[in-house]
């Protein structure tokens, strides 16, 4: 009945459709089982997974209605951005583990001729040397993008890839079959340079700025101390 | 995130007071609201305030007036609040609770300038209300009663005049003729118009009579005459046959007494000889004193001096108006005269007083009166005089208040089981550190030594109708200890007590004989002497016992029971045996119920993890009732019974219940309800209380049964106003205790502890903290914790003060001049050290009492104190030079250098803040430490050019807000040197926080600004701010993208960075997008979002995450300027949150505030409320009817036992 008393059709189909919006609903859920963009709670409202903040919903109308809205098309949008970055990142990874650890079993010559015929093998050998070297160079350096919030995200990261990418020259081999002298050479490079940044920073920090040729000036903004310590001088 | 708001201690400082006869009969009890409280305080016999009753009503009180009906018994309660209704309340003694009898709405809600509720007058004689705003708008009920003698009010009058501002109403007494209302009101419609000012400058005060026609029912403007520009107060002179009737009008340095048709009668108020000749002297508090023959006045000036005025009258003709000086204690807000010869002194700040009269000021003393005014040319001559010690007033009882907090920190410092809540209270000379400690106060009566460790203690009476105990005993491993309570505590032998033998339990039986059970049998001592001995048979020994008056049941090793009973003849009789299972753990007896032969119920708890209720009725001796599994083997029981009750002095209704309380072996104590018939258990509760098994005893507390229970600390049980609190005392571990009384201590507790037995008395019952007090110099600003040596460092800092040395050679001056005369030495005892150690024990007149002398408005007096908390002691006080006065606190290491922990310090110079806020010259000075922490050692001082409200330490730097600037410094040798800085801050930066690279930098006036320091470009961004302009308070860092703020309107809130925008943040590798991206209209390009918003309804000065309880979780407290303390904690589950929404929801409908304002507009003030739940409100609800509880319950789906225990589990988390 409809709010005059007569037999009006609109609330028939309002009902029509909500009851499609809530299969729809049901099914969007089955079908993306791997990561439903929303839960039920025990109360029997709905939560949205895919919005940053979570936003509660009390029925599926209103879920249906909310996964229609403009922020909640971005942050999907979003989310899917990243999982494809996230699937691509791991798909390179996964790929160039695969890659080393054919490569180190050079021994192995039917493993190499599988590996060589590998039909999607994505890197040539080329990129997969640069990807090692400055995966290398992270396991080393972890803190020298930035410091501060990402540093732990990096470390973990790059522990994680260092039990197995080292290359030189071509040959990769696993770390713990790396002769010490190479791996020092390597480490001091990196730990001077480590130094030689963090020394800048230093000086950044305490008001010293560089002028087109590298040299270093003082900021007329910034006070100092008498005997402060000329970066000119210390860093040459 | 939601969260459950809680108030863990009240506000204590008082707005207003009034004292009537509220209850009915002869009694006198004290009013007074405490800003959103509304409280009932009745000194008891002993002088000491006891609080019957203290209600939340949620809203804004201003005002309190009290009326009586003629011929009536007992007063009304009339509310001014900040709701736009006027409410008149009725004490019910036997609910003991405030019943609305009237609420009439006028106006719009909120503190405005022209809806009334700031004033309230009512007339003499309980005909009428006035209630008035500040501006324009009054309004006259008309009070009455009908043929049931109701109280009836009538629709309003209105006797508005637009463009008046009123200063004060009171109602004139004029008998019984028409009810008439002075004000005092300043027109400024003309001030208003006239651009040049003149008008401004010529503006008159008027006094003006309004009268309100009963016969016509309409009020008119009867009479106004122009007044003293400084009149700021009313006060009512007796009429009608008592007095001249007409009014007092306190203005700057005069009183005059004025009426209609009688010319003024001046007298000038006698001033500090000290005092500047261009400050005067206001009154700001009066209170009359009435009696049938007689009437005075007592006047307090803003200095704290009291003085009594009287009038000379013959009939209604004044003939001389009299100021005699009377005493001076701390200014007051409001004081009340009690019939019963009591003033209580509400004070402005810091602690209340109760004072008692000694005499009424007949004595001779410095007196102005209107006969000997002489005017000169400079104006009238003033009269000096010198405050002396107090003479007519002696105090009996204090009130503890902590109004304002200015600072708070919650640390463990004395390695406690809880945290030690630090605040800094109070202003000027009366300010303190307190150091809160949840839990009641003790007064330890005694303490002696006893040769060896004893094991146990017990009380015993002679006979069940003494009122004191006659014996202490204390069982050793090998030997029982009998000593007898007299005016001393002795050894005895002749107490029949077999002594050779260690004892399990000592007890009255029957009317007047003794009973002592040890573990090879139970000795049975008769009045006359006679012993009967029953023996254990066999090898088997008693372990363990329960007893009543009437019933002995012991255990024997093996699991035996054994059932006695007192017969007529006064044997004990073996009744009954049982056989339990196994050994058995402890029992327990239920006192004999008043009227009964026996207890129905022994409570027996097995090492099986089980405790059984037998009965004990010879219809089914020994049988089990009922079996509770509990979750670790039992260590003690104690069956608790709660009398009927029917409200009265402390009380709602509840029927007698019996509570099994058992302390279990993993430190929880286990409490159910026993049913009175079936012996069923139901209802259970537990609660961890400490490392310890609890051991249980009896106790009393006001005259009911308590509960003691020891645990790793010891915990009290009461009722208290109606309710179980179970609450921890701040004292060290017991063994074992027993109720103690004597003629010294009606109710104390005896307890053995190591080798030594105590004696003690337990204090303020229902305070949630007790406190220590370590007094300051000036009023406390800031305070930092220096956590390697554990030390305090506070900094002080008071306006219009003289500094030490200036107040030293004056008091030298005025002692030398004075002689050391007539000051009186009464109050030699209590003053208190003020931290300037040597020679201030010998002075009369303590700062605490009489306040600082006064100086200019441009003079500050400021210090910085390096302070032992553990012992309290001042171990480095540097006073600042120069007009000096510090606003700033922070330690900081500066990166590699080589002093290690420096203290940095923010002063401003000469700060003015009227006309225009100026300063001189803002400073930060370094410290050093020296000493190992104990003294301090000025390194540099670095001028900057504004005032340096915040510092912080960040990334080895100092971080400083100086007016709009943040701004960061390195140390240098001789000063500090700027390295970076951001001006763009709107206002005042007031707070800085740091986490990693973040800084969350608190703007005087727009809230919060989140900011990174880039040190490869050396540059502070602000890459979010707030979208709210709040007036910032406090502010506290939660986690990496959420601060918890305070503004100035009372709001607490949480903003909270979107996670997408902080991911953005820290993800900018290059930094370009931090650099360049632009917000609009000047702000940060990025908006935090408000998560929660609460409206406490008081100023918030300071907020910390912290957790009050062992294990418990964190949660956020806050401390306001009206002294109380609260706490906001994180609901973890959802069920919790739908829970108490919906029981808030109830309670909103079904018990709306008492003053008129709406819950939800409350708390919605001046944002609406975010997932906030008012625990406040939701513990309303055991003071609910019976069945409106039930009523709330059944709508969610539960008992009223349940919500309770919801209630009481949800403070159970926060202390």
């Amino acid at each position: 009945m409809s709010t005059f008393g007569g037999d009006s059709w609109g609330r028939e189909a309002h009902h029509r459709k909500r009851r499609v919006d809530d299969l729809m609903l049901s099914s969007s859920s089955g079908d993306a089982a791997s990561s439903p963009s929303f839960k039920k709670l025990s109360s029997g409202k709905f939560v949205c997974l895919v919005c940053p903040h979570n936003p509660i919903l009390d029925n599926p109308l209103m879920l249906s209605m909310h996964n229609k809205g403009s922020r909640h098309i971005a942050a999907e949008s979003k989310a899917r951005e990243s999982e494809l970055s996230k699937r691509d990142e791991s798909k390179k990874r996964l790929a160039l583990s695969a890659d080393s650890t054919g490569l180190s079993n050079s021994g192995n010559s039917r493993q190499q001729i599988k590996n060589v015929m590998f039909p999607n093998k994505p890197l040539i050998q080329k990129t997969m040397k640069a990807i090692s070297e400055s995966q290398c160079k992270n396991v080393d350096n972890p803190n020298a993008a930035n410091a501060g919030h990402c540093s732990n995200i990096t470390t973990s990261s790059s522990i994680g890839d260092s039990n197995y990418t080292c290359t030189t020259d071509g040959i990769s081999v696993p770390p713990r079959n790396i002769t010490g002298t190479a791996n020092k050479i390597l480490a001091d490079w990196n730990s001077e340079l480590l130094e030689r940044r963090e020394k800048e920073l230093k000086f950044t920090a305490a008001g010293w700025k560089r002028d087109c040729h590298g040299k270093w000036y003082r900021d007329e903004n910034v006070e100092f101390d008498s005997d402060e310590e000329d970066p000119n001088m210390v860093l040459e | 995130m939601y969260l459950y708001s809680l108030t863990l201690q009240r506000a204590g400082g008082i707005v207003c007071a009034t004292n009537g006869n509220f209850v009915g009969g002869k009694t006198q009890e004290i009013v007074v609201a405490r800003g959103k409280n509304l409280d009932l305080l009745r000194p008891d016999e002993s002088g000491k305030l006891q609080t019957l009753l203290s209600v939340d009503v949620f809203g804004a009180i201003r005002s309190l007036a009290q009326f009586r009906l003629t011929g009536s018994q007992k007063d009304y309660l009339v509310v001014g609040s900040d709701s736009g209704r006027l409410v008149i309340l009725e004490y019910s003694r036997e609910h003991n609770m405030f019943h609305k009898v009237h609420q009439e709405t006028f106006g719009k809600s909120g503190c405005r300038r022209i809806v009334p509720g700031q004033f309230l007058a009512v007339d003499p004689k309980g005909r009428a209300v006035m209630v008035a705003a500040c501006e324009k708008q009054k309004l006259v009920y008309v009070l009455n009663r009908d043929a049931a003698a109701r109280l009836t009010i009538s629709s309003p009058l209105e006797a508005h005049k637009s463009h008046t501002i009123t200063y004060s109403v009171v109602g004139v007494d004029c008998g019984f003729d028409n009810p008439i209302f002075a004000s005092i009101e300043l027109d400024y419609s003309e001030s208003d118009l006239d651009p040049t000012g003149q008008a401004a400058a010529d503006a008159q005060k008027h006094l003006t009579f309004y009268e309100l026609d009963l016969g016509l029912n309409h009020v008119s403007r009867k009479w106004s005459e122009p007044v003293d520009n400084g009149a700021n107060l009313l006060v009512t002179v007796p009429g009608g046959g008592d007095g001249p009737s007409g009014v007092l009008v306190c203005a700057e340095n005069f009183v005059i007494y004025k009426n209609q048709g009688h010319p003024d009668v001046r007298a000038v108020i006698p001033r500090h000889t000290d005092l500047p000749a261009e400050r005067g002297v206001l009154v700001v508090s009066a209170a009359t004193h009435r009696q049938k023959s007689m009437f005075f006045f007592l006047l307090q000036t803003e200095y704290g001096d009291i003085f009594k005025v009287t009038l000379e009258h013959e009939g209604d003709r004044v003939t001389e108006l009299k100021i005699k000086y009377f005493d001076t204690i701390p200014v007051t807000t409001s004081m009340c005269v009690l019939k019963t010869g009591f003033l209580f002194a509400a004070s402005e700040f810091g602690n209340h007083a109760l004072y008692q009269f000694q005499a009424i000021g007949e004595a001779e003393d410095i007196e102005a009166s209107s006969a000997t005014l002489m005017e000169t040319d400079e104006g009238f001559q003033p009269v000096f005089f010198q405050p002396r010690g107090l003479k007519n007033l002696v105090r009996i009882d204090l009130v503890e208040s902590l109004m304002p907090i200015m600072d708070m920190k919650i640390l463990n410092l004395f390695e406690e089981e809880t945290p030690q809540v630090f605040t800094l209270c109070g202003r000027g000379p009366r300010s303190s550190l307190r150091i809160l400690r949840p839990g009641l106060a003790i007064n330890e009566m005694a303490v002696s030594q006893l040769p060896g460790t004893p094991s146990a203690v017990w009380t015993v009476k002679k006979n069940i109708n003494d009122e004191f105990d006659a014996y202490i005993v204390v069982s050793f491993v090998n030997a029982t200890l009998v000593l007898s309570i007299g005016e001393t505590i002795e050894e005895v032998s002749d107490s029949g007590f077999l002594d050779t033998t260690p004892s399990l339990s000592v007890s009255l039986l029957g009317d007047e004989s003794l009973m002592q059970v040890h573990p090879n049998g139970i000795r049975h001592i008769r009045e006359d002497g006679r012993i009967n001995e029953w023996k254990t048979p066999g090898k088997k020994t008693i372990v363990k016992v329960g007893s009543n008056r009437l019933q002995v049941v012991i255990a024997l090793s093996g699991g035996e029971l054994i059932y006695f009973e007192m017969d007529l003849t006064g044997q004990l009789m073996e009744v009954e045996k049982h056989e339990m299972p196994g050994d058995v753990a402890c029992l327990d007896i239920a006192p004999v119920p008043e009227g009964r032969q026996r207890s129905r119920f022994l409570a027996v708890g097995s090492y099986d993890n089980t405790i059984r209720i037998l009965s004990l009725d010879p219809d089914d001796c020994m049988q089990i009732l009922s079996v509770q599994s509990v979750s670790s083997p039992p260590e003690s029981l104690l069956l608790l019974e709660v009398m009927a009750s029917t409200g009265g002095e402390d009380g709602a209704d509840h029927p007698a219940s019996v509570f099994l309380n058992a302390g279990l072996q993993n430190g929880v104590l286990f409490r159910t309800v026993v049913d009175m018939v079936t012996g069923q258990l139901s209802d259970t509760r537990s609660r961890f209380l400490g490392l310890r098994a609890p051991k249980l005893f009896s106790a009393t507390v006001r005259g009911r049964q308590a509960m003691l229970c020891l645990s790793s600390r010891p915990w009290l049980g009461y009722i208290h106003q109606g309710h179980f609190l179970l609450t921890p005392l701040s004292y060290e571990a017991l063994e074992y205790a027993a109720s103690f009384s004597s003629d010294q201590c009606a109710e104390g507790v005896v307890a053995v502890a190591n080798e030594a037995l105590r004696i003690f008395t337990v204090e303020r019952l229902g305070e949630t903290f007790n406190e220590t007090v370590v007094p300051l110099r000036y009023t406390p600003r800031k305070f930092v914790l220096l956590p390697k040596r554990k030390h305090l460092i506070v900094i002080e800092s008071d306006q219009g003060a003289f500094t030490a040395e200036e107040r030293e050679a004056a008091r030298k001056e005025c002692l030398e001049a004075a002689g050391m005369g007539e000051n009186g030495n009464a109050n030699n005892g209590e003053q208190m050290e003020n931290g300037d150690g040597d020679d201030e024990k010998e002075d009369a007149l303590p700062d605490e009492q009489y306040g600082y002398p006064k100086a200019e408005s441009d003079r500050w007096a400021s210090c910085i104190r390096v302070l032992d908390p553990k012992t309290g002691n001042t171990t480095c006080l540097l006073e600042l030079q120069d007009n000096e006065a510090a606003f700033s606190i922070c330690t900081v290491n500066f990166h590699d250098k080589e002093y290690g922990t420096l203290l940095a310090v923010g002063t401003a110079k000469g700060l003015q803040f009227w006309p225009k806020r100026t300063v001189a010259a803002g400073f930060i000075h370094i410290y050093r430490f020296v000493e190992e922490g104990k003294s301090l050692e000025l390194l540099h001082k670095t001028q900057v050019e504004g005032v340096p409200l915040a510092l912080h330490q960040f990334q080895g730097r100092l971080l400083a807000g100086i007016g709009p600037v943040l701004r960061l410094y390195d140390l240098g040798k001789r000063r500090l040197l700027r390295k970076c800085e951001n001006k763009l801050f709107p206002h005042t930066i007031v707070s800085i926080n740091t986490y990693r690279d973040r800084i969350y930098v608190g703007d005087i006036q727009e809230s919060f600004h989140y900011c990174k320091y880039r040190r490869d470009e050396n540059q502070l961004y602000i890459f979010a701010d707030d979208s709210v302009p709040r007036w910032l308070t406090a502010a506290h860092h939660i986690d990496f993208d959420t601060m918890a703020g305070a503004d100035k309107f009372g709001n607490i809130y949480f903003v909270r960075l979107p996670q997408d925008l902080s991911d953005e943040i820290e993800e900018d590798p290059t930094g370009g997008k931090i650099k360049w991206e632009q917000g609009k209209l000047n702000g940060a390009p990025n908006k935090v979002e408000e998560i929660v918003q609460f409206h406490i309804g008081d100023v918030v000065t300071c907020l910390q995450k912290a957790s009050l309880i062992p294990g418990g979780g964190e949660c956020v407290i806050y401390g306001t300027v009206m002294g109380s303390v609260g706490a906001l904690l994180p609901f973890i589950s959802r069920e919790d949150v739908d829970f108490f929404s919906h029981l808030e929801m109830h309670m909103r409908q079904e018990h709306p505030p008492l003053c008129g304002r709406d819950h939800m507009a409350f708390r919605s003030a001046y944002f609406p409320v975010k997932d906030v739940i008012d625990g406040d409100l939701c513990e309303q609800f055991p003071t609910l009817p019976p069945d409106l509880q039930r009523k709330i319950a059944d709508e969610l789906d539960r008992t009223p036992g349940e919500i309770l225990k919801k209630l009481e589990d949800a403070r159970n988390k926060i202390i």
